[in-house]
């Protein structure tokens, strides 16, 4: 069964503007439930527009997004958020971690939408951080944290919510090879878990690896698959 | 409804950001502090000079002659008693000596009780007097002569709000300071015991006597308001207020709309915040800064006007040259109180909320990947 469809989607920048640009050019994609597929392509090829938009984080200026049969491109902000809360779980290339918070206050973070109560809410946190290999770090400073740990702790946080999806954009950009590799290990993870991942990455890392099911090119907005 | 762990993290984000928020804090406090410093001592002295005021009689009426205050006769005293209502009159010698020596103005009222040879001064012209080493008599110099008076009581502080710059004398001195002849009066105490009368009896007066001035009770308290809404400073209010929170507002708009702030805004979203969870989570930080400096503002203006007597402010509002040493009744209008938070903490919110709005309601994409 298709856990994501995407239908004639198109993304168009600045429209009614001398510099409107089509970022994404009628893309048609369906990917299965827990599937782990690598979105490959240079910059500016439409990567990260499509997990966005996949994501619910921006709107298409045409087509359709499905995600469980549902079209997420339609939907108001209240739904789209709650379905990014519940379904979703990114992970950026800078981490985007709330600066000035501790490792275990940044997982909390989706958790303070919900009506948990303190102990179901500490279970989560140390299950995602256990995930991520980052609960010997859960009171440091996010600041005094190594571009590794600051991935991990993105992805603990990703996780938390338990999502379907899993979004990440140039997890490995920021990343030294050990720490890529430590990356690689929780996409395996990921795959036990049944998730269904779409990597955006231009990392040759990813070529070959047995846990990934799929690899869809992309150019100039358009899909080359 | 509010979720608790969605208040708690609200919080947490508010304390990671404290410094951020201190500026704030402070500058509110600040304003709310000055706003009810004002408004206190002006509704203090308020309270104190129209408790005066009801002490006195029902009419008070003064005589002028092209504009000036001109002394009345016994043949007024005799009219006004002669009206229907008015149950008695009293003349009273009042009027102001100016002391040379240190140019200030002292307060002479006629009093009968006192002997012809002594009075009763207030703190503040004690002190003028002693500073010239006049301290158990004091000389008046007039046009004809010198007057010698012995200072036999000085007034208790608790009545300085009026009795700062008086010196009551008996009737007779107090004329011959003030150059009047032995049956004139400055004023005249007219009581009139039913209240629904009293306006029909002060027409009457000045019917009579087109140049008296019939002042009733609600009259000299109408104008201690207003004197009090001029110096209470409506305008003051709305200057500061207006002055200040432009500088809130230029601060939380440039915080909020640049920086870290929009990329936090922007991960909150990533995470599954809605606009309204981002309008909520700025309302509930705000609201915290906002109100508890509200009411660390009004503490400290209460401890600055009742506990320290507003020093350097209550000399702006009392408006004497003589340095007045009054304990302030502590009075508190809460509709003020009130206004100053509906001005203050409204604005004060909407100034940070518009502009997360603004920023919850953008594209996002771009922000989290920068």
């Amino acid at each position: 069964m298709s856990k994501i469809v995407i239908q004639n989607l198109n993304k168009l920048y600045n429209p009614n503007k001398p510099n409107a640009f089509y970022a994404l050019k009628n893309i048609n994609l369906s990917i299965e439930d827990g599937q782990i597929v690598i979105l490959k392509g240079v910059s500016g090829s439409g990567k990260s527009t499509l997990l966005s938009l996949i994501g619910g984080l921006s709107k298409p200026s045409s087509g359709e997004i499905l995600v469980n049969n549902q079209n997420i491109a339609k939907l108001p902000d209240i739904m789209s958020s709650a379905f990014r809360h519940q379904k979703i779980g990114f992970i950026f290339q800078s981490f985007n971690l709330l600066e000035g918070l501790s490792v275990y206050q940044n997982i909390l973070a989706p958790l303070a939408l919900t009506k948990l109560g303190k102990e179901a809410m500490h279970e989560k946190v140390n299950q995602a951080m256990q995930l991520a290999n980052i609960e010997h770090k859960k009171d440091q400073n996010v600041g005094s944290l190594s571009g590794g740990e600051r991935q991990r702790c993105a992805i603990a946080r990703a996780v938390v919510m338990e999502p379907e999806i899993i979004l990440a954009d140039e997890p490995t950009a920021n990343l030294d090879k050990e720490n890529s590799f430590i990356f690689i290990e929780i996409l395996k993870k990921f795959k036990l878990l049944h998730k269904t991942v779409i990597i955006a990455t231009h990392d040759t890392l990813f070529d070959d690896l047995a846990c990934i099911d799929r690899c869809v090119q992309m150019r100039d907005g358009e899909l080359l698959e | 409804m509010l979720r608790k762990n969605f208040v708690e993290y609200a919080i947490l984000l508010l304390f990671k950001d404290r410094n951020d928020h201190l500026f704030s804090f402070l500058i509110f406090s600040f304003i709310v502090f000055i706003l009810s410093s004002v408004l206190f001592i002006s509704d203090s002295l308020q309270y104190d000079l129209i408790q005066s005021i009801k002490a006195q009689p029902s009419i008070v009426v003064e005589n002028t002659r092209a504009g000036r205050a001109y002394p009345m006769h016994e043949g007024y005293v005799y009219d006004i008693a002669q009206m229907a209502g008015v149950s008695s009159v009293e003349g009273v010698v009042d009027g102001y000596h100016y002391f040379a020596q240190k140019r200030l103005w002292f307060h002479v009222i006629g009093d009968a009780h006192l002997a012809k040879d002594e009075m009763l001064i207030g703190q503040g012209v004690q002190k003028a007097m002693a500073e010239l080493y006049y301290e158990d008599e004091f000389h008046f110099l007039t046009e004809e002569r010198l007057i010698n008076v012995k200072i036999d009581k000085i007034a208790p502080k608790g009545t300085n709000i009026i009795s700062n710059d008086a010196i009551y004398l008996n009737p007779n001195t107090a004329r011959a300071v003030l150059g009047m002849e032995m049956d004139e009066y400055a004023k005249l105490y007219v009581t009139v015991p039913n209240p629904n009368e009293v306006g029909q009896v002060a027409l009457k007066i000045v019917e009579i006597y087109p140049s008296a001035k019939a002042t009733t009770q609600a009259d000299a308290i109408g104008a201690v308001r207003h004197v009090y809404y001029y110096k209470g400073g409506i305008f003051m209010i709305l200057y500061v207020i207006a002055l200040v929170s432009f500088f809130i507002l230029l601060k939380n708009q440039v915080g909020l709309v640049y920086g870290e702030k929009k990329k936090e805004i922007a991960i909150l979203r990533s995470l599954g915040f809605c606009i309204k969870d981002i309008i909520a989570l700025k309302l509930i930080q705000n609201s915290v800064v906002s109100v508890s400096a509200y009411l660390l503002g009004v503490a400290l203006a209460y401890v600055y006007v009742f506990v320290f007597n507003a020093p350097y402010l209550r000399n702006i509002f009392l408006g004497s040259e003589l340095e007045n040493s009054i304990s302030l009744t502590s009075v508190v209008d809460f509709n003020l109180l009130f206004l100053i938070f509906l001005f203050g903490v409204i604005p004060f919110l909407a100034f940070v909320i518009l502009p997360a709005w603004k920023i919850a309601i953008s594209d996002m994409s771009e922000a989290v990947k920068s």
